[in-house]
């Protein structure tokens, strides 16, 4: 996309001009050119320093640079996750498979952003595993080149054709375009496996379930389906658990932020993974990108927000806060513990949270309530993943204008 | 389909618990629970009032008076 800015000082009555913006206006283009168009004004040179002037400078400041690509990284289940669908309605508009494509697409699509699925860089279909005898968490089941490849040109501002793995059959289907949008988001088990993906990314999240709770919400999956039982569930856990520890689980030490859920420390003995004890740990130092604290930022912090001021339930809520080293890492730590039960214990929480990236008070609940629906509404998942949403809103908004600012020029001639 | 893949995978395994077939053979119950899952979820959300009324918004059962 060409940025163009317009700046000026002053307007000239003796020049043509073409609008008169008191602020930097940026009009973009969809074409990949580079236009250079460049007016200045006629007017004799005085001793005055105050001379009107504009300069129109358009620039492709590297092709479509503005595309932002985030990395999600998460154990089955592509693009229909719960954490996709937060992220996208934090960006704005509903995203929906391609219309008119093939059906068993994994790809979602909003204005503004494209979730792309990685299996769909399964080099092996699920007979080609079968026969090598990998599993789809095996590095060797997944074609990283072409990974990186189209990765780097969307980034690029480049379409791509992308193929399809298609779940239900388990076949690869032939490839979908794919156009370059705003906010690039690739969802799977190695978005940061390979070094040169990992380099594309502008920030990545490592969604951490522990055992327990993906066992609980396996069984709640699984539970009604015939075939299954709870034993089996457990053996299919068991059995992926190697593989998943030694290839997926080493990338949460790359990730920017790392979601963490845990069973509650609550209750006691509670083992329905129904109220979760959920971390954010957020990596300090990355760009762009501010931690969320409570409080007093760097300082240690223990909160229970519920008393004279507020009433909840059983078993009420938790928060702590602090700083603490993560895989050689500095990190900030906000944890929640409990659940939500109602709109103002939400509202209040809301309030004394620091730096969530709001556009406006109460944002975090408004997004909360609108998918109330969705599992981890009333508990710490879902108000870090809509935290973490508006985090990558507001890296978004800031990568695009440092890179609008870059080729402005503004001069008086 | 995914009774014959658990019962697949659980005869595979019989035999040797920590083998690759046996991994792969979960690995693929996994996938199908997971497609199965995806699909029930998109059939739940189909009510069939709200995609008729996104076709055909000026009909008696889909207008809406906003006031």
């Amino acid at each position: 996309m060409a940025i163009c800015t317009v700046y000026t000082t002053q307007l000239n009555p003796t020049c043509s001009s073409i609008s008169t913006p008191s602020k930097p206006q940026h009009l973009g283009f969809h074409q990949n050119q580079v236009v250079f168009y460049k007016k200045t004004s006629n007017y004799k040179r005085s001793k005055s320093a105050a001379r009107p002037s504009y300069l129109i400078t358009c620039a492709a400041a590297g092709g479509d640079s503005q595309t932002v690509v985030i990395g999600l990284a998460a154990d089955s289940g592509c693009g229909k996750s719960t954490f996709m669908r937060r992220l996208t309605s934090v960006f704005g508009g509903a995203a929906e498979p391609p219309k008119g494509g093939n059906p068993d697409s994994n790809t979602l699509i909003s204005d503004t952003t494209t979730v792309i699925c990685l299996d769909d860089y399964h080099s092996l279909d699920r007979t080609g595993r079968k026969e090598k005898g990998v599993t789809a968490l095996d590095p060797r089941a997944n074609d990283f080149d072409l990974m990186y490849d189209q990765v780097k040109a969307l980034k690029d501002g480049v379409a791509v054709d992308k193929p399809i793995y298609n779940h239900v059959t388990g076949l690869l289907d032939p490839p979908e375009l794919i156009k370059p949008p705003k906010i690039l988001v690739i969802e799977g088990l190695h978005p940061m496996y390979d070094s040169r993906v990992r380099d594309l990314l502008d920030f990545s999240i490592y969604l951490d379930i522990s055992n327990e709770v993906k066992f609980a919400w396996k069984i709640q999956r699984d539970m009604a389906e015939r075939g299954h039982s709870l034993e089996s569930i457990k053996a299919s856990i068991e059995a992926r658990k190697p593989d998943f520890d030694a290839y997926i689980d080493p990338q949460k030490q790359y990730a920017d932020a790392v979601i963490e859920v845990l069973p509650t420390q609550l209750i006691p003995d509670d083992n329905e993974g129904k109220v979760l004890r959920v971390k954010l740990i957020m990596k300090e130092g990355v760009e762009f990108f501010s931690p969320v604290y409570l409080f007093d930022e760097g300082s240690t912090i223990s909160w229970i927000p519920c008393g004279r001021k507020l009433t909840c339930s059983y078993p009420g809520i938790k928060f702590t806060y602090g700083p603490d080293s993560y895989y050689g890492h500095e990190v900030s730590v906000l944890e929640m513990d409990g659940q939500f039960d109602r709109l103002d214990e939400l509202i209040y929480v809301e309030s004394h949270l620091s730096n969530i990236s709001t556009k406006f008070y109460g944002e975090v609940t408004q997004q909360m309530l609108k998918h109330s629906d969705f599992p981890g509404s009333n508990n710490g998942t879902g108000l870090f993943q809509t935290i973490v949403g508006l985090k990558i809103r507001d890296l978004y908004e800031q990568i695009t204008t440092s890179k609008t600012q870059t080729p402005a020029q503004a001069t008086k001639a | 389909m995914i009774e014959k893949k658990v019962k697949e995978a659980t005869q595979v395994c019989e035999g040797d618990q920590t083998s690759d077939e046996c991994k792969v053979a979960w690995d693929e119950v996994e996938e199908i629970s997971q497609a199965k899952a995806d699909f029930r979820r998109k059939l739940e959300k189909e009510d069939p009032l709200e995609s008729f009324c996104q076709d055909h918004p000026e009909t008696d059962e889909c207008r809406v008076y906003d006031n």
